[in-house]
């Protein structure tokens, strides 16, 4: 049985459990893309470079072509001969193609695709195609990248249709990809006043989603329309690409998509789409595209990240100026790099009150796999910098990291980086409830027993979610009174169905069982901008609220006539329109369809977010909420051998109105995963261009062996919100500077650069550990 | 259609080592599958054909016989580590099966697997040198039985000829009092291999004198690491904080350490010269229980 109880909204008859699926996924019995089996099916493999900078010389795939067994085998240089094709994709910058074109970018760019009667004979005919490499300087660090000595892209990007809220700034003959600028205040006014002026560099490395599902899909072509099955969080974006690519209207496109086994971002914009289709159109049968884990490693990774903080602060503990600079690597391709900068830039102001603040954040391109969306989009990497950063300077200037937080935190009204005033500040609140769990004490710095130390740290965080933005979604009212969800909203375990059905379903005071919701199908639910962003509870909730809504006032409007009283004396309760407070007048919704003579009651609504920033200054609305979230971790750290232990972790989000208790602690408790992760272990590590370690064996995440001991929990509710903030990622980024901030506080060893490894501790333990004032000794 | 890959299911050693003789190097044999089946993903291996040896009887024994464990080539890590006979024989061979890798890959993966593999950073193979346990191999000129410490040669490479499967582990049943212990010590997830992995016994006479101390440093190069000399001058000296220091920092300058993402060959070292002590000390302490 679920251990979390089910749960009912206050006011109505519904019951909710945990999550509607969870029994089926535990029992195996959800059917994934990768389930789906169609006649005729044959499989696909991709050949990919071995070279992280080539130029593709020739490529002759004739011995392939011969083996008993394949059906088709394409390389980019066919498709460059294709008048039908526009080979490009990217959702900002067309800069990435189905297969090589002219040059490899990544040791594991795709150069040619085989679909063959099985996997085995596809891998086998990989083995067939001869290439020739001329190999190019590769471009493999940042400094690689900004020495601009060799150039990963020598083409100026090719532009698509692009996000409303994306400003691209592109220079000539550079890896630059993008450049977002941020400029509140007056910067030079700001340091002018500050006391101490602190600058630091901080590094984040590149590291993997792992999805427990990778990215796979179906692909065949049915009279004339191209149809998939993906696991994709974004059907519509997939959908437009694959029009583009096919020249051919987005009618003639349709993808369903099943429930993820995950996605954490890894899903968004088209992956395995793009040459899936192809084949499927080269052969004329429905072909499977599904990624081994190794391929996974090079599809899409977190950024890598740079940023040098110079902060300003005055003798009473204010900070007044802050400039940032961000290098984000975005790998080979742009993927959504060029929007991501513009979250983890102006997200380097952090939740703190400073009145100039001077951004620049760039995307950067490399010869490494490409880096896209990452649960915490920009955020965790901004936060690992200001986060850490201001523990430096409480402990450079004798100060307590809690009260100087306290001191610098936005307060109701007050203008984030963006300009724009904070509405519903809870950041306050956060910090101080993690304190109170972690037992924060300004005065014991470290625990010592025997050869092992204990610390304790804590960060804050605000974390936009993606603005402007639109979700719309359909409702049916049948003549029994049931309620059908038409949804574009991507299940991958978060548990959205569930979500969206309670919020539809309480509209009209249903019970779960009489409201169902169907999966992605863009051929009959309604346009979506993607499953993502911390965005599905509250914009796709806010959309099927407001259609359900409508239906409510079309019933109102029946019932008005049927019972004879005004629209404004009527309520609904338990699946009836009645008179208030008079349950006896009443009249079930399946009679006023049947009256009505309408089948179903139908509603559409759309919603759509406000917002945007000035390009050259990043003031603006830069978030339709703010997201906010604290952590606090103890550690424990052994002196001899630098292993950090957690012993405990608090984590804490303000969720506005909570919309599924089970399922907000949930994602809670798997940001914390996901966090304690990234801050001790996480690191695709790469030589000459080759990843080292893109595997599960040599890649290591944590296991349920390495959670905390001790894990509490504070999603924040406002009972009289009617807000949903978003908090599927909002707890990640605080994880990894709590971490760092807790090692720090137990054994004046600072890491700038993630992950926090057992040697970099011990090598500082060793080169510059001081004695730690406030040091409780504790007999062993 | 690629060449399909042969599979062989013998049913006696001497059927499976026929196979092996014919096919040479092309055949690889096949137990829990937990290692190949990652090698040949990654396509570090491709061999021809896969000798399955899971239907020869006779592989799968866990006993007590003259003194010594005897663990069948096929016995699973998880019924090693579960064992009842392993664990009042020689409660540390448990121990060091139960921290491999986690319940699923222990459950397939087997004690002569491990050995074959002749992985670096596997766990048992430094606590079956550490005590003195004996490999018994049989191949196409018959059986034989080699020295754990020597049947490990390098890296993923033993002292098996290409016709030899691996039947057994024995391991001698040290003396009543003997304390023994195995550290594994991971720098990532608890799942991870070892940076190090130290195992060590500790026999102490009634003046706290060492009658005997053995100690097999794994992970940290090549093959499991022991020094003989050095445990040779431990004997009949009182084991404190001195002496350990002594043999800790000698197996640290001894052990040519490696480097890898798990740890610098620098700080390798430093955790040898860590867990050597920390070994010495618990095996000291579990050789004492009761004073």
């Amino acid at each position: 049985m679920d251990s979390h109880p089910s749960f009912a909204p206050s006011g109505t008859q519904m019951q909710v459990p945990g999550m509607l699926d969870a029994n089926l996924r535990v029992r195996g019995r959800v059917e994934y893309a990768m389930d789906a089996k169609l006649p005729g099916m044959i499989h696909a493999k991709l050949l990919r470079s071995p070279h992280a900078h080539a130029r593709l010389v020739s490529i002759d795939a004739s011995r392939a072509r011969a083996l008993p067994g394949v059906i088709a085998v394409i390389t980019g240089p066919d498709l460059a001969n294709r008048d039908d094709i526009y080979p490009y994709y990217g959702p900002i910058f067309r800069d990435q193609s189905v297969l090589v074109m002219d040059k490899a970018r990544f040791v594991g760019d795709p150069v040619a695709a085989v679909a063959a009667i099985d996997l085995d004979t596809a891998q086998a005919a990989l083995d067939l195609i001869d290439v020739e490499w001329e190999e190019l300087e590769p471009v493999l660090s940042l400094d690689d990248a900004l020495a601009a000595g060799s150039i990963v892209h020598d083409e100026p990007p090719r532009l698509g249709q692009t996000f409303a809220d994306i400003i691209v700034r592109t220079e000539a003959n550079s890896n630059i990809c993008n450049h977002f600028k941020l400029r509140k205040g007056n910067i030079e006014d700001g340091f002018a006043q500050a006391d101490h002026v602190f600058e630091d560099v901080f590094t984040s490395p590149p590291v993997q989603h792992v999805p427990m599902e990778t990215h796979n899909c179906v692909a065949w072509w049915e009279n004339g329309v191209l149809r998939l099955i993906s696991a994709t969080q974004m059907p519509f974006s997939v959908r437009a690409q694959l029009a583009e690519i096919f020249k051919v209207p987005q009618t003639r496109v349709r993808i369903t998509v099943p429930t993820l086994g995950g996605g954490y971002g890894a899903k968004t914009y088209a992956k395995v789409e793009p040459v899936t289709a192809v084949l499927a159109q080269v052969t004329g049968r429905p072909v499977r595209l599904h990624l081994t884990r190794e391929e996974e490693f090079v599809t899409i990774t977190k950024h890598g990240m740079q940023i040098r903080m110079k902060t300003g602060v005055t003798r009473d503990g204010k900070i007044v100026a802050r400039h940032s600079t961000c290098y984000f690597n975005t790998g080979a391709y742009a993927d959504i790099g060029p929007r991501l900068i513009k979250n983890g830039g102006f997200g380097t102001g952090g939740p703190h009150k400073i009145d100039n603040v001077w951004v620049d954040s760039y995307a950067v391109y490399t010869n490494l796999a490409p880096a896209g969306a990452f649960r915490g989009y920009g955020v965790s990497q901004a936060a690992w910098a200001y986060e850490s950063q201001m523990d430096m300077i409480a402990d450079r200037l004798g100060w307590d990291p809690y009260e100087f937080r306290m001191k610098n935190l936005l307060n109701e009204g007050e203008p984030v980086m963006t300009g724009e005033p904070m509405y519903d500040a809870h950041f306050k609140d956060l910090l101080a409830t993690a304190a109170e769990r972690i037992g924060w004490d300004a005065n014991v710095k470290a625990v010592r027993h025997g050869n092992k130390v204990r610390g304790k740290g804590l960060s804050v965080i605000i974390k936009a979610s993606v603005t402007p933005s639109t979700s719309s979604a359909s409702v049916k009212l049948n003549e029994d009174g049931s309620l059908q969800i038409l949804s574009s909203a991507v299940e991958m375990g978060q548990g959205a169905e569930t979500t969206l059905s309670v919020l539809g379903g309480e509209v009209l005071d249903l019970r779960l069982d009489q409201v169902s919701i169907t999966h992605p199908d863009t051929d009959f639910t309604p346009y979506d901008q993607g499953t993502s962003s911390s965005r599905n509870t509250y914009s796709m909730g806010t959309a099927v609220k407001m259609a359900v809504e409508d239906i409510k006032q079309q019933l109102f409007r029946l019932a008005s006539d049927d019972l004879e009283v005004a629209i404004g004396d009527l309520e609904v309760f338990r699946g009836r329109v009645q008179v208030k407070g008079v349950p006896e007048r009443s009249v079930g919704y399946g009679d006023l369809v049947r009256k009505a003579r309408a089948g179903n009651l139908l509603a559409t609504a759309v919603y759509a977010s406000n917002g945007g920033l000035d390009p050259e200054t990043g003031q603006g609305i830069g978030s339709v909420h703010w997201h906010q979230a604290a952590g606090a971790a103890e550690v424990e750290v052994d002196l001899d051998t630098g292993r950090i232990e957690v012993l405990k972790y608090h984590a804490g989000v303000y969720a506005g109105r909570i919309a599924n208790p089970a399922q907000a602690e949930l994602q809670t408790e798997g940001n914390i995963a996901f966090g304690l992760g990234q801050a001790l272990y996480e690191e695709m590590i790469y030589d000459g261009g080759q990843l080292q370690n893109g595997n599960l064996a040599d890649y290591m995440i944590v296991s349920i062996e390495d959670m905390p001991r001790q894990i509490s929990l504070d999603v924040l509710e406002r009972h009289e919100s009617h807000d949903i903030h978003g908090i599927g990622e909002t707890s990640l980024p605080p994880c990894m500077p709590a971490v760092g901030n807790a090692v720090f506080r137990a054994t004046g060893v600072r890491i700038l650069d993630l992950p926090i490894t057992p040697e970099k501790v011990l090598r500082g333990l060793r080169a510059n550990a001081r004695p730690q004032a406030h040091v409780q000794e504790i007999d062993a | 259609m690629p060449e399909p890959l042969r599979l062989f299911q013998p049913t006696s050693i001497e059927e499976a080592v026929a196979v092996l003789a014919e096919l040479g190097d092309d055949a690889k044999v096949v137990a829990g599958a937990t290692a190949l089946t990652l090698l040949y993903r990654q396509r570090l291996i491709a061999p021809g054909a896969l000798v399955s040896i899971g239907r020869i009887p006779g592989l799968k024994t866990i006993e007590v016989v003259d003194g010594e464990l005897r663990l069948g080539a096929l016995v699973s890590h998880r019924e090693v580590e579960l064992s009842p006979v392993v664990r009042e024989s020689i409660p540390v061979v448990a121990d060091a099966f139960g921290k491999v890798a986690n319940v699923r890959v222990r459950n397939a993966a087997t004690v002569g697997g491990v050995m074959a593999e002749s992985d670096y950073a596997s766990d048992p193979p430094a606590v079956f040198v550490a005590l003195d346990a004996v490999v018994d191999v049989q191949g196409s000129n018959g059986k034989r039985s080699i020295p754990a410490s020597a049947f490990f040669v390098a890296f993923y490479e033993t002292a098996l000829e290409h016709d030899e499967i691996v039947i057994g582990v024995r391991v001698p049943v040290p003396p009543a009092g003997t304390g023994a212990v195995y550290h594994k010590f991971v720098t990532r997830s608890s799942e991870d291999r070892p940076c190090v992995g130290v195992a060590g016994v500790v026999r102490l006479h009634a003046d706290g004198t060492v009658a005997d101390l053995r100690v097999a440093v794994g992970a940290a190069a090549e093959t499991p690491q022991r020094f003989w000399d050095t445990e040779a001058l431990a004997i009949g000296k009182p084991l404190d904080a001195d002496l350990i220091a002594q043999v800790a920092d000698a197996y640290a300058d001894q052990v040519d350490t490696l480097d890898d993402m798990r740890g610098s060959a620098w700080y390798r070292t430093e955790m040898v010269r860590v867990w050597v002590r920390r070994a010495i000390e618990s095996a000291a302490a579990a050789a004492a229980p009761a004073r």
